[in-house]
């Protein structure tokens, strides 16, 4: 299995933030992951670091796809006392091969809460085909939609 | 009866269509009193000024479909009627609802469309109007002769400023429907509850509700819904998760936080809901089914009693009316609905059985459509999809008890490997025949205001039935409290025929009014010379509506010696915390009076268990376990009919456990199996809740709010994910701020439970 490692400055990410600490208020801001695989994709777990733990995770969106419709499950170290620069999000589908997902698709969207300038270290674990095979997939980090009727699938 | 406001169709009926235009406001109630800011005036439909405005409407109804009107509208400010008469006269007096069509509009958003003049309830149900909402407006299909009312066509308003022929009204709030999903494996249930807020005012609101659980639920999921759209909390530290809702809040962003306030009462924060939208939230949690006599206990509590908050308690939970909150500092209350009030807020339950033994037989506090699945396994429902949440659901099923057998269920943690059980003992049957120690019977008596009248009397037919139990070598005491406490002698007395026609006519005299001050009754229940050749029972008859339940355990904690306490809950929403608590605390069980349960039947059954000890200073060797942590720290005595349950953590392998106890002066022992072996993750979640009760308890009787003991709970909460007094759930949804700020927090008010009286227990 192919692991990605996608390291993405947030200022590229949404280059009409400034990101700079204007203000003490923390930013809440979304952030779409997403997965390109050529075949059906039944399972899979990422896990996204950020370097400068200038960001929480505090909510996380289920994804565009039917098949994966109720919102990912998140590893319980992501919380543990505070310490927030890390979260594993995982999810499984027990549809179809033809029911599944595969080309460029939404897994999930997480919603942060960033003081200062996050960067996000974002890593496939794993992606798997219906029979538990491991897919050669791409991982990736962008902007959403700000209407949330109008995202990617 | 509603005023109604009738509307005439246009006398001048073309042969083919018909259109009445109809714009109101009524969607736009005025939102109960300010907490942060003052709310603007309901915006004018751009249509007012021409056409005819009604005010306060609160439903739209379709006489001629139950489907549809099950489906009612709210936050119409406009819909239009378009009827197709086949004459001039109007539509035939048989006419069907097909041949009028209706088409709803809320701020240029169109809410429901029918084509070409058809209605059906398919249309309804599948536009995605915002379920239960409150709004209103009668299409009439048929024509009526009479002047006073009006022609084909018309439409009626049914005003709910007035009171209905219920001599109830129905105010404006949030929270409109409680969906409750539970499936039931063995004696865990697993359930899911979808509480669904809208927003009935047309200014931004915060909705925050009060509301129970069962006291040993192990909340361990939480989703915020919106639309299609689906939010998962993430579990954080309590302080750490308020601040983020807060800041969420006040920077327009959807949100939700979910609170522990007790072991059995939450409290639920919806930020920033805009006019006439929708978010739903889902919590889901485990929960271990309460046994005895061959029966399992479904409960599901819907509202939380008006509690009596001594003064100076920290994080008290004040009863207050309706648009209390508003004027209180401090924590926030529970309001109360006026008798006269009704909100739309109701109830649906669906449980799914899988027993694992054959249901002999079921039965509920409400009305019930039962579906037999198998022997085994049974799917149960609220016969009326609109319950009023006022009572706790308890859905009762007996099993076959020779069926029952004690067990051992184990499940370890894939990941670390870590080992949790849980174990149920069953006493033998045979022990039912031992003969009973002489007894020393303490009855406290709650006489507060929440217990006046009916569940005052239910309580006094109780204790009756219990005097007339004891025999001449037994003695009694009875000990009443409300604001003070009082008692029938000064020292307990023996069951003679004179004493207990003396404590007859006590009883009789005994009435409901003051606060709650169960402080009194159990330093007077507790605080006299023990008579060592009986045993001592204390039994308080309560609602166990009271704010204060840790100071009352660490006061039993103090002063239980050799007493055994049994609670008694009296009322149809009772503290089953508090009172489960008093019982484990005491070494001794519980027991539940309802409305419409025989005081009698309850009492001798309860009588004759806990006099009759099946086994007494219970000891268990673990076999080839190595247990640690486990929960209740001290073992009770066992009786007949009432299982032990023991949780804890286990390394080793769990193979044969033997039990043994004392009956009748012999050692007696009973061998349990493992049996439930790879029994699932909810056996480690009962336990952690288990942990964290326990953990409670001791900083309760300890007096260590945030000393290690918390550090402990802390831990134990966020590595299994639990809500508990130092964790809560909070869900952002950062896509979108909606505009402007948080608008006005409104507080879910709700019924005083069945049977209890507003005007005693309402401050």
């Amino acid at each position: 299995m192919k692991k990605l490692l996608a390291t993405l400055a947030l200022l590229s990410l949404f280059p009409g933030v400034a990101w700079a600490e204007e203000a003490r208020s923390p930013r809440f801001v979304p952030l779409e992951v997403q997965l390109d695989s050529a075949e059906p994709v039944a399972a899979w777990q990422f896990e996204l670091k950020d370097r400068e733990a200038a960001s929480k995770v505090v909510g996380i969106e289920n994804g565009g796809h039917a098949a994966f419709r109720r919102a990912p499950y998140y590893d319980r170290a992501a919380v543990d006392r505070g310490e927030t620069s890390r979260i594993v999000v995982a999810d499984y589908s027990l549809a179809g091969a033809d029911e599944l997902p595969a080309g460029r698709f939404r897994l999930a969207t997480l919603h942060l809460m960033v003081r200062g300038e996050p960067d996000f270290e974002l890593r496939l674990v794993t992606a798997t085909t219906p029979d538990g095979s491991a897919i050669d997939a791409s991982i990736s980090l962008a902007e959403p939609n700000p209407d949330p009727q109008e995202r990617s699938p | 009866m509603n005023r109604k406001i009738r509307f005439a169709l246009s006398a001048t009926l073309s042969a083919t269509t018909v259109l009445v235009g109809i714009a109101w406001l009524g969607s736009c109630a005025a939102p109960p009193e300010e907490a942060q800011e003052p709310a603007p005036a309901p915006a004018a439909h751009p249509n007012s000024s021409s056409q005819p405005v009604i005010e306060d409407i609160d439903r739209i109804e379709f006489p001629r479909s139950p489907d549809v009107d099950s489906q009612p509208v709210r936050a119409v400010d406009e819909i239009w009627v378009i009827a197709k008469p086949d004459s001039e006269a109007g539509i035939p007096k048989e006419a069907a609802l097909e041949e009028v069509a209706v088409s709803a509009t809320y701020r240029n958003t169109k809410l429901l469309d029918s084509p070409a003049g058809v209605v059906s309830s398919e249309l309804v149900n599948r536009t995605e109007l915002p379920r239960s909402r409150a709004t209103v407006a009668k299409v009439q299909s048929e024509a009526e002769d009479d002047a006073a009312d009006p022609g084909s066509g018309a439409m009626v308003a049914n005003v709910a400023s007035e009171a209905d022929d219920g001599g109830t009204h129905q105010v404006p709030l949030p929270l409109q429907h409680t969906a409750v999903d539970a499936s039931v494996a063995g004696h865990i249930g697993t359930v899911n509850v979808r509480q669904q807020f809208t927003n009935p005012f047309d200014t931004k609101i915060e909705a925050v509700y009060l509301f129970p659980l069962p006291e040993k639920a192990a909340v361990t999921e939480f989703l915020m819904v919106i639309g299609e759209r689906t939010i998962r909390g993430i579990l954080r530290e309590r302080e750490e998760a308020e601040a983020i809702y807060h800041e969420a809040r006040a920077q327009g962003y959807k949100a939700s936080l979910l609170v522990q306030r007790r072991p059995n009462i939450f409290e639920q924060k919806v930020a920033n809901i805009e006019p006439g939208n929708a978010i739903d939230v889902d919590i889901t949690y485990f929960h271990a089914l309460a046994y005895k006599d061959g029966w399992y206990s479904f409960v599901f509590p819907t509202v939380v009693g008006p509690r009596f908050n001594p003064p100076g308690r920290a994080d008290p939970i004040p009863a207050m009316p309706r648009g209390g909150n508003t004027q209180a500092a401090g924590p926030t209350g529970v309001e109360y609905l006026k008798p006269t009030e009704r909100s739309g807020h109701d109830l649906a339950i669906t449980v799914q059985i899988d027993a694992g033994v054959s249901i002999e037989e079921l039965k509920s506090t409400h009305e019930i459509d039962i579906e037999r699945d198998g022997a085994a396994s049974a799917t149960v429902q609220l016969a009326h999809r609109k319950t009023v949440p006022n009572r706790d659901f308890v859905l009762d099923f007996r099993v076959a008890a020779e069926d029952v057998k004690s067990n051992l269920m184990t499940h370890r943690d894939p990941e670390t490997g870590e080992g949790f059980f849980s174990l149920m003992v069953i006493p033998p049957l045979e022990t039912e025949t031992v003969a009973r120690r002489p007894m020393e019977m303490v009855f406290v008596i709650d006489c507060s205001g929440s217990m006046s009248e009916w569940p005052l009397q239910q309580a006094k037919e109780a204790i009756r039935t219990a005097l007339g139990r004891l025999n001449p070598n037994d003695t009694f005491q009875i000990i009443r409290f409300s604001d003070n406490a009082s008692q029938f002698g000064a020292a307990p007395v023996p069951a003679t025929e004179a004493n207990l026609a003396a404590a007859r006519r006590y009883l009789e005299g005994l009435t409901g009014a003051g606060g709650t001050w169960m402080i009194e009754g159990i330093k007077a229940a507790l605080d006299f010379p023990h008579s060592p050749s009986r045993f001592r029972f204390v039994t308080f008859m309560t609602d166990g509506y009271i704010g204060n339940e840790g100071e009352i355990l660490a006061e039993v904690h103090r002063r239980l010696g050799a007493a055994r306490i049994f609670s008694f809950g009296v009322g149809t929403s009772v503290n089953r915390y508090l009172l489960e608590r008093l019982a484990k605390e005491g070494r001794g069980v519980s027991a539940y009076l309802g409305l419409h349960d025989s005081a009698e039947e309850v009492m001798g059954s309860f009588f004759e268990r806990v006099s009759h000890a099946a086994l007494t200073d219970i000891e268990i060797d673990w076999g080839g376990m190595t247990v640690s942590e486990t929960y209740p720290s001290r073992l009770p005595d066992l009786f007949v009919g009432r299982p032990l349950v023991v949780s804890g953590r286990f390394e080793g392998e769990p193979d044969v456990l033997t039990v043994s106890g004392t009956v009748d002066g012999t050692r007696r022992s009973l061998v349990v199996e493992a049996r439930g072996q790879g029994a699932g993750p909810s056996v480690a979640k009962v336990w952690a809740r288990s942990n964290i009760a326990d953990l409670s308890d001791r900083q309760a009787t300890a007096g260590d709010p945030h000393g290690k003991l918390g550090e402990t709970i802390l831990r134990v909460a966020l590595q299994h994910q639990l809500v508990s007094n130092y964790t809560s759930f909070v869900a952002v949804d950062s896509s979108e701020p909606t505009k402007g700020q948080y608008g006005v927090t409104v507080h879910q008010a709700v019924p005083v439970p069945d049977g209890v009286r507003y005007d005693t227990t309402v401050e």
